[in-house]
């Protein structure tokens, strides 16, 4: 019984462990891309300055997610968005939405 | 002369494309908020979720750049943008209507947190 215990106990550590390294792991793997390619109109953080460009910072996730999934599949047209988003594989995209909702935030839900 | 007369247009080229990125123009916030109870319904609520044809959360739009609100409208409306509900609701906008609500919505985003 303390065995079974002690198996229980090991895998919900290990569990809890490897949630904790894949969730870092994703905020690096997003900086790369947002310093690679993003930043340029949408900020680091998201907080972008040029007016045409959307501010992403504290979007909410699944949407962002969402976006990004619409520009690669042409749902979504734009021409620029269109040749990024190609190029960005599901967890690449999961790991922006992740990094980009989580930044700072002037955006809002209101009336 | 041909140098100069390639400058010239070099430089009218680089000022039409600088004057092509320039904001769209100031909508009337206060004529804006006589025209949001359509929007209130989803984006007033936080973490709002669509129903149809996907589930996710409706985007904050409170503090956004209007100019990107007015492209987002107009994306609706043109259909290269596609969701049923905004396309109705999009479609039923005139481009004054657009900037006003944008207008609306940046300014709301600037009076902080509720």
């Amino acid at each position: 019984m303390t065995g079974l215990r002690c198996i229980a106990g090991v895998i919900a550590l290990t569990a809890w462990l490897t949630a904790g390294l894949a969730a870092a792991a994703d905020a690096e793997a997003a900086k790369k891309i947002v310093t690679g390619t993003c930043q340029a109109c949408h900020g680091m953080d998201g907080n972008s300055a040029i007016p045409d460009n959307p501010k992403l910072a504290g979007q909410h996730r699944d949407y962002l997610a969402k976006a990004l999934r619409d520009y690669k599949s042409g749902a979504r047209k734009n021409p620029i968005m269109a040749g990024f988003a190609g190029t960005l594989s599901p967890q690449d995209i999961d790991d922006l939405a992740a990094y980009f909702s989580s930044q700072p935030a002037v955006l809002q839900s209101r009336m | 002369m041909i140098r100069s007369t390639l400058l010239v247009a070099c430089a009218a080229a680089f000022a039409m494309s600088a004057m092509a990125q320039s904001p769209a123009p100031a909508g009337n916030a206060e004529l804006g908020s006589q025209k949001v109870q359509m929007c209130q319904g989803c984006h007033g609520i936080p973490g709002w979720r669509t129903a149809y044809p996907e589930v996710y959360q409706v985007p904050k739009i409170a503090g956004q750049h209007p100019a990107y609100l007015v492209k987002a409208l107009q994306d609706y409306k043109s259909g290269a943008r596609m969701h049923p509900s905004m396309r109705a609701i999009a479609a039923s906008l005139s481009d004054a209507d657009m900037a006003n609500i944008a207008a609306y919505y940046a300014q709301t985003g600037l009076r902080g947190t509720p």
